[in-house]
């Protein structure tokens, strides 16, 4: 299938089943489906790309749109229940692309915090997200594009100067359809000058026959002084198809942290563009990606530094068994003027399969003198001398991976300055290579859900 | 039940193709101490490792019973639960994995194979306490991870302590003196010392006499391309240390 008939197709649809002409999101659409022709028409097949996955592909299947906004009638909040627990958090559940607020939210508000649909926004809110939603309008991107163009509802965090958030948002996705969906999401995140929101985002799939599509768009805007992290846990399944796009302006002494656990799913590709603009802007990036199967990852970076004295870093690794494939491509380009900046960005990969393969290009473009920049990457398999060690101890052999594998991976996760996150994940991921879903003894529905009413 | 805890029989094995034991001949009994020395590439590493059950080592002939046990039919954790304990001359660190970890899950996997529940967390914690006193080790390594930026002698002392734990019924000691100052080494061999008793035995594989000052063996064998070509009393090392190996090169190579 052509880039033209895989995107296209939406087009069609678009035109054919979305009437609404008021409101940010309408304005959205109709701006993407204006420039995604040009965009397809300029879409190159990214030949010299490493990536084991092409967007065209991702989006030709003839995935449904809920165009009508067929409300779930059973409450998905009843039927979660969080797989972090201890976490307190302001939740917040997006079934499909519907978002629905929790009690939690409207009992834990807190002041100078706005976090609502995008549906919802009125007046200087309203025109503040429509900003920065039109700055996706990336042609360069048809994915993207598609995105804007079957939006039709999202999540908006503000948080006014100054405003500090001590418990976290947490965004649950869950898919739930009985056929075949393209979920379009977004999330808009202003965080205005020395304000502080940490974000967590969970990925769930309720049906393993049934090929979804998420199409994922997060943009977040970091002002002078301000601090936005955003967590990500994909725990999916097989059939399930993730295309997520992360855009963050970082501007002077704003700092974000993205860190991405990829735990299981069955195509996921992620693209994270960051632009450190201000002065001591900086961006700590992280991921860990645990594949099995046929499961495919793919880890896009690309990082500008344009202001003086920034600071990047980047540390991501995946521990690849049976015939999983994986890639990581991470540029960093330090522009004419961006003195002083300070970035290290690293990968790291387990083959533990002789059927599994990665791909890693790590590329560094700097255009000016006074920069400090590394970068490694190494591909390599599991320590048999310490594989053998650990069995003259008694431990047998799988278990003697699994804690190798774990332990291959621990940095990432203590890395995380998110305590709750950070110990939860680590039974995440050790669930996770012992085989067992991670979140199945603490959440008693969120795979086996009371099924809120099909699609 | 054999007599002999160890029994090797004609053992012949090499590593890709090439073979570097021919023919080991071993009996050892309960309550013994024996040490296995020769000179550099006469296969002692190679002896322990295929007891051990190294993979890279491929046994091509004989046989070698624990206990009446065919060991090696058995995985490397089986021996381990059967009552064979390598000390490695070069113990292996595991960055991210925690001392205390990896014994929880070696003792819970020896309590698993004998069918017992897994050890509860106090009383795991007390028999690491009374287990590290043999050897003084520090109780900061226990969070450490495993063998990663220990000094030698630590390396080495983890090694008897991991010893101490798993209470084999033979223990084959790698070179343990190699690497060691005279504190260590008198550290190192205490442990081993206070782990001996009637029901257990030791290998104990060295260069050099100086640990069997410390480490009082009961029979003393040469190993020497491939085979043992002398067995003794402890005043064969003593012979040894006086004359070197080339008597008993000249000695092998003639016959």
């Amino acid at each position: 299938m052509t880039p033209a008939e895989a995107f296209g197709q939406y087009l069609e649809l678009y035109k054919a089943a979305y009437t609404a002409k008021d409101g940010i999101l309408s304005r959205l659409n109709a701006s993407c489906a204006a420039a995604l022709p040009g965009a397809i028409e300029s879409y190159s097949t990214e030949s010299t790309d490493i990536r084991e996955t092409r967007t065209p592909a991702l989006f030709a299947p003839d995935y449904g749109v809920n165009a009508g906004r067929i409300e779930m009638p059973a409450d998905p909040a009843k039927s979660f229940r969080c797989g972090v627990p201890k976490l307190n958090s302001l939740l917040a559940i997006v079934s499909y692309d519907i978002f629905h607020a929790t009690d939690t939210m409207t009992r834990g508000a807190v002041a100078g915090l706005t976090y609502e649909s995008l549906r919802t926004l009125k007046d200087a809110e309203a025109d503040d997200a429509e900003a920065i939603l039109m700055k996706s309008i990336d042609t360069s991107r048809p994915d993207v594009l598609v995105n804007g163009l079957l939006l039709q509802d999202g999540i908006f965090i503000h948080t006014s100067a100054g405003t500090i958030v001590e418990k976290a948002l947490q965004i649950v996705n869950i898919d739930a359809a009985s056929v075949p969906m393209l979920s379009p999401r977004r999330i808009v995140i202003h965080a205005e000058a020395d304000s502080h929101v940490k974000i967590l985002l969970c990925d769930h799939s309720q049906n393993e026959d049934i090929e979804n599509l998420n199409s994922q768009v997060v943009q977040i805007v970091a002002e002078r002084g301000s601090k936005v992290e955003l967590y990500d846990i994909e725990e999916t399944n097989a059939s399930t198809r993730r295309n997520c796009t992360i855009y963050a302006d970082i501007s002077d002494r704003a700092s974000i942290v993205l860190n991405g656990s990829f735990l299981r799913g069955g195509i996921t590709r992620n693209e994270y563009v960051v632009n450190l603009k201000g002065k001591q802007a900086e961006a700590h990036l992280s991921g860990l990606g645990i594949c099995t199967d046929s499961q495919i990852l793919d880890n896009r970076v690309t990082l500008t530094h344009s202001g003086t004295d920034g600071h990047s870093s980047q540390l991501f690794k995946n521990a690849l068994f049976d015939s999983a494939k994986a890639s990581f491509g991470g540029k960093i380009i330090v522009t004419e003027g961006a003195e002083r900046t300070d970035a290290v960005q690293t990968n790291r990969n387990l083959l533990a399969s002789p059927d599994a393969r990665m791909h890693t290009s790590p590329q560094l473009e700097i255009y000016c003198d006074d920069v400090k920049c590394g970068h490694g990457a190494a591909t390599g398999q599991l320590d048999e001398q310490a594989l053998f060690y650990m069995q003259t101890r008694g431990i047998p052999r799988e278990e003697a991976v699994r804690m190798l594998t774990q332990a291959f991976m621990v940095d990432v996760v203590d890395n995380i300055s998110f305590e709750v996150l950070r110990q939860r994940l680590h039974i995440l991921v050790e669930k996770r290579l012992n085989g067992t879903s991670g979140s199945c003894d603490t959440c008693a529905t969120a795979c086996h859900p009371q099924s809120p009413e099909q699609l | 039940m054999s007599e002999f805890l160890l029994k090797v029989n004609n053992l012949r094995a090499g590593i890709d193709g090439k073979e570097i034991l021919r023919g080991v001949n071993l009996e050892i009994r309960p309550g013994e101490v024996h040490a296995i020395m020769g000179p550099n590439g006469s296969g002692k590493s190679t002896l322990s490792g295929v007891l051990a059950g190294d993979p890279r080592f491929t046994v091509t002939e004989g046989s070698a019973e624990l206990h009446g046990i065919d060991l090696l039919d058995l995985s490397p954790e089986d021996r381990s639960h059967e009552g064979l304990f390598l000390s490695f001359q070069y113990p292996v660190e595991i960055p991210g994995v925690t001392m205390v970890n990896f014994m929880r899950a070696a003792v819970n996997a020896k309590r698993k194979y004998f069918g017992e529940p897994p050890m509860s967390a106090a009383d795991f914690l007390k028999m690491m306490r009374q287990k590290r006193a043999i050897v003084e080790l520090d109780n900061k390594l226990a969070s450490r991870s495993v063998n990663e930026g220990f000094s030698g002698g630590e390396k080495k002392r983890n090694e008897i302590f991991q010893m101490a734990v798993l209470e084999p019924k033979l223990s084959i000691l790698d070179e343990t003196d190699s690497g060691l100052d005279i504190d260590a080494l008198r550290i190192v061999a205490g442990g081993v010392n206070k782990l001996r008793n009637e029901s257990n035995a030791t290998i104990v594989i060295t260069h050099y006499q100086r640990l069997l000052d410390y480490i009082k063996p009961d029979y003393v064998h040469i190993l020497y391309k491939g085979r043992i070509v002398h067995s003794g009393g402890p005043e064969l090392a003593l012979e040894l240390e006086e004359k070197g190996y080339d008597w008993i090169k000249q000695e092998t190579d003639q016959q």
